[in-house]
């Protein structure tokens, strides 16, 4: 496979990125070291749109979770250091903001990911709450490498989420979009 | 015993009487950040004093700091179910609706502590 970047593909990216309004994107490996060092300019990017503070709260909250979902569960890594890869973006949305991420799912874990988002998606911000306080209480299901509560955060912060599974070279593809207001 | 804050972990100061989280927490490894607090915190409650103030002050935890939080008001349930009086004062601006709403989602599970929800003015980083 060719990998040629013309001058025109390069100025095609920026009108890519600048047209979809995305304020901050990262493609690649992610580990907490790289997600310490892009906190504080996520958060200034939020700062300047003179977005309201709990708003900028929301959409941070999103992006640490699922920042932190791609470094954990990502089953694409980098050969020498078995960092996970993955895609993070903010972009300005209707009139607040879309996070998404991806990358590539455990093919074992895709079904039980499945099953909890679609339960997920469907209740509303009361039983987010209910299910929330029930896995802190209860502890972390046995597969998860976290509090296993990542998902529910993000439930409780966006206004709507969308997700998706889209088969890939690297294998499939898990895609979360979460819109903040 | 003072634990200094980090860019992703709150500053904790933990005294025989006495316990302040004020920050932001969003550890790198919760459980290699948190084990030794929790130890710190045990110390703390064992000795005679009769009473306990906690008071937490953050503007942002994530989820997995939620556990850490869960565990920390363990240690002081049991504490207070074993007759030390124990204050915990969750402090969050006023606008902070999620900080709110976290704390009222730990007040549930507590009891034998003192669980009081303050409202502050103006946040010192």
């Amino acid at each position: 496979m060719t990998n040629e970047i013309e001058s025109k593909d390069t100025v095609a990216l920026h009108t890519f990125m600048q047209d979809r309004k995305t304020l901050f994107c990262y493609s690649g490996p992610m580990t907490e070291d790289l997600l310490t060092t892009i906190s504080n300019p996520v958060r200034h990017q939020l700062s300047d749109k003179e977005t309201e503070e709990v708003v900028a709260k929301r959409v941070f909250g999103v992006f640490i979770e699922q920042a932190q979902n791609i470094i954990r569960y990502s089953h694409h890594k980098t050969k020498a250091t078995g960092d996970s890869i993955g895609t993070i973006a903010i972009s300005v949305a209707d009139d607040g903001f879309l996070i998404e991420a991806v990358n590539v799912v455990d093919p074992s874990k895709k079904g039980i990911l499945e099953a909890s988002l679609i339960e997920l998606s469907v209740k509303d911000q009361k039983e987010l709450r209910e299910l929330y306080k029930k896995r802190l209480r209860d502890g972390p299901p046995e597969d998860s490498r976290g509090a296993g509560l990542g998902f529910i955060e993000m439930a409780r912060r966006v206004k709507k989420f969308e997700f998706d599974f889209v088969e890939s070279d690297e294998g499939a593809l898990f895609v979360y979009r979460g819109w903040v207001k | 015993m003072i634990f200094e804050a980090s860019q992703r972990t709150p500053r904790v100061e933990l005294t025989p009487v006495s316990c302040l989280i004020r920050g932001e927490c969003y550890p790198e490894n919760i459980s290699e950040w948190s084990e030794p607090i929790l130890g710190a915190l045990e110390e703390c409650l064992g000795n005679d004093e009769t009473e306990f103030v906690v008071d937490i002050e953050l503007y942002y935890f994530n989820s997995s700091s939620a556990k850490f939080l869960f565990d920390f008001f363990e240690y002081l349930e049991e504490s207070a179910e074993g007759g030390k009086s124990v204050v915990i004062n969750w402090r969050y601006r006023a606008e902070d609706e999620t900080m709110q709403e976290a704390g009222e989602d730990f007040e549930e599970d507590i009891s034998a502590c003192s669980y009081n929800l303050v409202v502050v003015e103006q946040a010192v980083a």
